[in-house]
């Protein structure tokens, strides 16, 4: 979908998508790297699981949600990749993080 | 601990302000959501000037301005804090307060005066399959180009109106990218109707004028398909997008692409400004929300301050003039500056806000909204991209007697998911409009409150802990 013009080889990050192992750029949003490497699907909506990924690339849209190092509900425009960062797809809601008492 | 004055964004506003009342002497500190300072125009600039200084050639040479201003800024030693979240601003018995959240910890800081310059965004463009993996804004796709060196794989369509088709069109062709082709919503000649404003953008600015003809022919010259006109756009695949399929002329085609790249014009990014309570009123020309402010950028909120996109769609050098021109009139608030002061340091600002502004008339009556994305004729278009809520359903709502945006919350979920209406807000109020055959002014714009941004209950409950 997308290719870089340039790149830097000193600036090489590794970053796993789902199971899949990504070489990144330092200084990429998660939303780049993803995109860079030819993935387009980064989350399932809650209601009937359609894919949805990047539309504004700016904060606004809010489709680009992924779940990053366990944290759902990550905006991967605007978060940046460091080395070892593990992303997940967002699927449906986030779960709550309080175990369920009943 | 609290600045005289916040400034919210980083773009030509933002940072011209801060330059401004930092030379004054003010204490200023800037938050911006963005990891370096730069705004959209100017995003990762810098970082791009170090690393690969050649590239910068596919810009183009307006961004040397860019690169001036933000080497004033990074001179200045103001306080800046990148990748910072702002998710509420109130002003209550005279404090004002706005709520920061920068890695995961928030933060309220009270300062005398805010500074909003949350810039511009692009309008949403609802129709049948954008919400598909691989439909994206052209602004989106410019980000990606110059953060990350990021260009299409396989030629784009690029579909909508305005100068930023043809700017980044012609970026693209700069980087070797041919677009597959070009749906240009706007319209093919300047119409009779338009030649005043021509007349007077030409003679306030002809240099800009002839800037957007040359993108025009360097497009055509690379022969880059261009199609006006179209009267409908479709985007369709299974789970990502796979084909553009547009009418023009009462006949259908079809194009393959991965990579749909779409734009209506910018917008004020208006969000946090309706949060902190400012009185907004419709621009029907610019077909848009605007702060109501006075001569100076105060808005209807004592404290908070208004200058760039944000307030009125200008452009980025208008931008950074109205930031600069806010900045001295907060000097002179703040005791530090007076008025001669003010008029000297203003005086080539005020003057070069007056060319633009006749350029601006005229691109503002060029580039309409394009009417298929501002009130989607199918009624299986997704307009709430959060909660699915479709233009049909709108409709629906609208006939069994709901009057405004916020009702419609109750009927649909609509604008309730995490993009908060961002997206959805304006078409919605456009679609009750017309089926009531209000005014959008009337009807109104959702109610927007705190948090803004997602901010957890953890890390709500840790403020002030330390």
């Amino acid at each position: 979908m997308f290719k870089r013009l340039w790149q830097n080889a000193a600036d090489g990050v590794e970053i796993r998508f789902e199971e899949r192992v990504i070489r990144a750029q330092a200084g990429d949003t998660v939303a780049a790297a993803l995109l860079a490497a030819g993935e387009s699907g980064f989350r399932e909506t809650v209601f009937d699981g359609q894919r949805r990924g990047p539309y504004c690339m700016i904060g606004n849209c809010f489709e680009c949600r992924v779940e990053i190092d366990g944290r759902p509900n990550q905006q991967a425009c605007l978060r940046r990749v460091h080395d070892g960062m593990r992303i997940r797809r967002q699927r449906g809601a986030r779960a709550s993080e309080i175990a369920d008492e009943s | 601990m609290n600045p005289d004055v916040v400034i919210v964004g980083a773009g030509p506003a933002g940072v011209s302000a801060a330059l401004a009342l930092a030379e004054a002497g003010a204490g200023v500190r800037v938050v911006d959501e963005q990891a370096a300072a730069g705004g959209q125009i100017y995003r990762a600039l810098q970082r791009v000037a170090r690393q690969r200084p050649d590239s910068l050639a596919w810009y183009g040479a307006d961004y040397s301005r860019g690169l001036r201003l933000l080497q004033a800024f990074a001179d200045a030693g103001i306080d800046y804090s990148g990748s910072t979240s702002v998710w509420d601003i109130s002003h209550d018995a005279g404090h004002n307060s706005i709520g920061l959240l920068r890695e995961e910890r928030a933060e309220i800081v009270h300062p005398r005066h805010i500074v909003l310059a949350t810039g511009a965004m692009e309008r949403p463009t609802p129709f049948p399959g954008w919400t598909l993996p691989g439909v994206m804004t052209v602004g989106a796709a410019q980000t990606l180009f110059k953060e990350s060196a990021l260009v299409p794989q396989a030629p784009p369509v690029i579909a909508g109106g305005g100068p930023l088709v043809y700017l980044f069109a012609r970026q693209l062709i700069h980087a070797g990218i041919k677009p597959a082709l070009i749906l240009d919503t706007g319209p093919a000649r300047v119409p009779v109707s338009l030649w005043k404003h021509l007349l007077l953008a030409l003679a306030a600015d002809a240099g800009s004028l002839f800037k957007g003809l040359a993108w025009q022919r360097e497009i055509a010259r690379a022969g880059v398909r261009r199609i006006t006109a179209i009267d409908s756009l479709r985007a369709r695949g299974d789970g990502r997008l796979q084909c553009v399929e547009f009418a023009v002329g009462g006949k259908t085609e079809t194009v393959d692409t991965d990579l749909l790249l779409v734009h209506d014009g910018v917008i004020p990014n208006v969000h946090l400004a309706m949060a902190a309570g400012c009185e907004h009123r419709w621009n029907p020309l610019q077909a848009c929300w605007q702060p109501l402010l006075d001569a100076h950028g105060a808005s209807s909120r004592p404290g908070i301050w208004i200058a760039g996109d944000n307030a009125a769609i200008d452009g980025a050098d208008a931008a950074a003039c109205s930031g600069s021109i806010l900045g001295w009139h907060l000097a002179r608030e703040l005791g530090l500056a007076d008025g001669s002061r003010y008029r000297e340091r203003t005086r080539t600002q005020r003057l070069r806000l007056r060319r633009i502004a006749a350029l601006r008339a005229l691109l503002d009556r060029l580039y309409r909204p394009f009417a298929p994305f501002q009130l989607p004729p199918d009624d299986d278009t997704q307009v709430c991209r959060c909660e699915q809520v479709s233009a049909g359903e709108i409709r629906r709502i609208a006939a069994l007697g709901c009057m405004g945006p916020n009702q419609g919350k109750a009927f649909t979920r609509c604008g309730m998911g995490p993009c908060m209406g961002r997206q959805c807000g304006n078409v919605v109020s456009a679609l009750l409009a017309q089926h009531h055959g209000r005014d959008i002014g009337e009807i109104g714009h959702y109610r927007i409150r705190a948090p803004v941004k997602p901010l957890t209950v953890g890390q709500l409950a840790d403020i002030g802990e330390d």
